[in-house]
């Protein structure tokens, strides 16, 4: 059994040798392929998860009219936390709101130079508890409190976070159009190469035929063939994805000021990148599968 | 050894090769099979080797049915059997040695042994001098001992020849009739295709006549 694999993988070699410059160029497409496709999975995991960290900020700010005695605040304050869902509620007074404003502006802060704090609204920021999110929890909130004579407007950034994860939809929905378009592509490139090889092979093929060489024993190394053409174009896209990943991090990290600044640029866990190398195996053999069915049959 | 009944076989290109062919060949049997061109030689091998299906009857060769449908089994026929046909050209780049040895290798056998049996098999043609010599140095008639020599490396218990002595000599052709007949007396089954009647009348063995356009067998004569 091994001495026969040690034998498959000679055969395996010296094809792969024999016809060299066909299967770089298969490996090369191949790496591309995945690599755009992984390019894409990679955006929309950058974006899934900045989707996540919104979502976890997940709040309704309740603006209050001007004059309210604190006491008032202190009453309202009190209500609000008994409603069913409410996980905290914060009092963020005028001048939490102006340092807020200040922090978020960085550099730029002299441009509330002169302005009261006075002016800014108070807020109280209601945070829910996770098993309430969704749209239907927080409207039902949102219309409790719309009749309370103190509170001058709510906003909440349900809406927005829900055109952003459509966008993030949209890029998973790419990433698998693309990918599937990516795939038929592969398969069939792995196959063609393969069948430059094997008709390349085709009289030691008859000879091993007429030997009594079993099917497997013939395959196997067509099989071996399109196996490590699909697991080193996987490789090759998984180490462009990360040296492009790394430019985009020297590049872009430096631009992204402010609140951007605290948005961590992620890579593809390690789950997914395997998922990607099984994937180019996978590929690789359905490949050679396909070629091996139309072009190693024994004859008759 | 091997059985058909009522075989024929008509290409798909309407030639009517073989018509209604009853065979039945006993285990040790040294059987030719003579008739002129494309009366069919070749096709009744390549049907024994299970490299053509007939059109019609069974086929039965060392136990194993060939006509079963689905039957898949092709490699195990083959491996009991040695071969010589022009489907099983020997490979140019590789030499002598690894020709004849490309069939145990192919089912696995353990080096020293592949060693010890080519050497044999060489010995037996008379080419143990050539053994490391490429494929394309050789003459024709020195071909033709290369792939006999291949086809017994394994002591087959079937040996399938198509025109073995085609291209020898008067000379080679005896000395390949004398392996032929050493095998034969070890109990080597042996069908021999050729369309030299000479060959025939020379050699005391059962002939199995073919005659040109698909008439079939015409009669079994038993030697001469
Ligand atoms: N694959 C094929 N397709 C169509 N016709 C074929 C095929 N193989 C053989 N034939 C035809 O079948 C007939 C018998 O061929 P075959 O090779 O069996 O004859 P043969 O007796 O071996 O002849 P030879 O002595 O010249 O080798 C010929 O007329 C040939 O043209
Ligand atoms: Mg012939």
């Amino acid at each position: 059994m091994l001495s026969f694999l040690g034998y498959a993988m000679r055969r395996t070699f010296r094809n792969m040798r024999g016809n060299l410059f066909p299967n770089l160029t298969a490996i090369a497409t191949i790496g591309i392929s995945l690599l755009i496709f992984s390019s894409f999975s990679l955006i929309a995991f950058n974006l899934a998860s900045l989707l996540k960290v919104w979502e976890e900020k997940f709040e309704a700010i309740a603006y209050l009219k001007r004059g309210i005695s604190l006491d008032e605040v202190e009453e309202l304050l009190k209500r609000i936390r008994q409603l069913d869902g409410v996980e905290t509620v914060n009092y963020i007074s005028p001048f939490d709101a102006m340092a807020f404003m200040e922090e978020r502006l960085g550099g730029q802060k002299n441009l509330l130079e002169g302005i009261q704090p006075a002016i800014l609204p108070s807020s109280i920021e209601i945070r829910l508890k996770k098993d309430y999110w969704g749209r239907t929890k927080i409207e039902e909130i949102v219309s409790g409190l719309e009749g309370v004579p103190q509170i001058e407007e709510i906003q909440y950034g349900q809406e927005w976070i829900e055109t952003f994860s459509v966008i993030v939809k949209l890029a998973r929905v790419t990433q698998w159009i693309l990918g599937g378009l990516l795939l038929a592509a592969i398969i069939f490139i792995i196959s063609n190469t393969l069948q430059l090889t094997i008709s390349s092979r085709k009289e030691e093929i008859e000879a091993m035929q007429m030997s009594g060489a079993s099917p497997a024993f013939i395959q196997i190394p067509y099989y071996m063939e399109g196996f490590f053409q699909g697991l080193l174009g996987a490789c090759m896209a998984a180490g462009l994805l990360f040296l492009l990943y790394q430019v985009v991090l020297v590049a872009i990290t430096p631009l992204m000021k402010g609140w951007l600044a605290g948005i961590p640029i992620l890579f593809l866990p390690w789950e997914t990148i395997a998922r990607i190398l099984l994937g180019g195996m996978v590929l690789g053999l359905f490949g050679s599968f396909l070629a091996s069915m139309r072009f190693l049959r024994y004859g008759r | 050894m091997i059985q058909m009944f009522s075989i024929s076989k008509t290409y798909p290109s309407r030639i009517t090769v073989l018509s209604d062919l009853h065979l039945e060949i006993q285990a040790g049997e040294f059987v030719f099979v003579a008739g002129p061109s494309g009366s069919g030689k070749s096709t009744l091998l390549r049907i024994l080797f299970g490299a053509e299906k007939p059109s019609s009857g069974e086929v039965i060769v060392n136990g194993i049915r060939l006509t079963r449908p689905g039957f898949k089994k092709i490699h195990r026929l083959r491996r009991t059997m040695g071969i010589i046909s022009p489907d099983f050209k020997l490979l140019e780049n590789r030499n002598v040695m690894e020709n004849v040895a490309f069939p145990l290798e192919v089912k696995g056998h353990a080096p020293n042994e592949i060693e010890g049996k080519v050497s044999g098999a060489l010995r037996r043609v008379g080419l143990q001098q050539r053994e490391k010599d490429s494929i394309l140095s050789l003459s024709a008639g020195e071909k033709q001992q290369v792939v006999v020599a291949r086809a017994l490396v394994d002591d087959p218990q079937l040996l399938l020849a198509d025109e073995p002595t085609g291209v020898l000599d008067n000379r080679m052709t005896e000395e390949m009739m004398e392996i032929f007949s050493e095998l034969h007396q070890k109990g080597t089954t042996i069908v021999f295709a050729t369309q030299d009647t000479s060959l025939v009348q020379r050699y005391p063995h059962r002939m199995i006549p073919l005659s040109a356009g698909g008439r079939g067998v015409v009669e079994q004569s038993e030697g001469v």
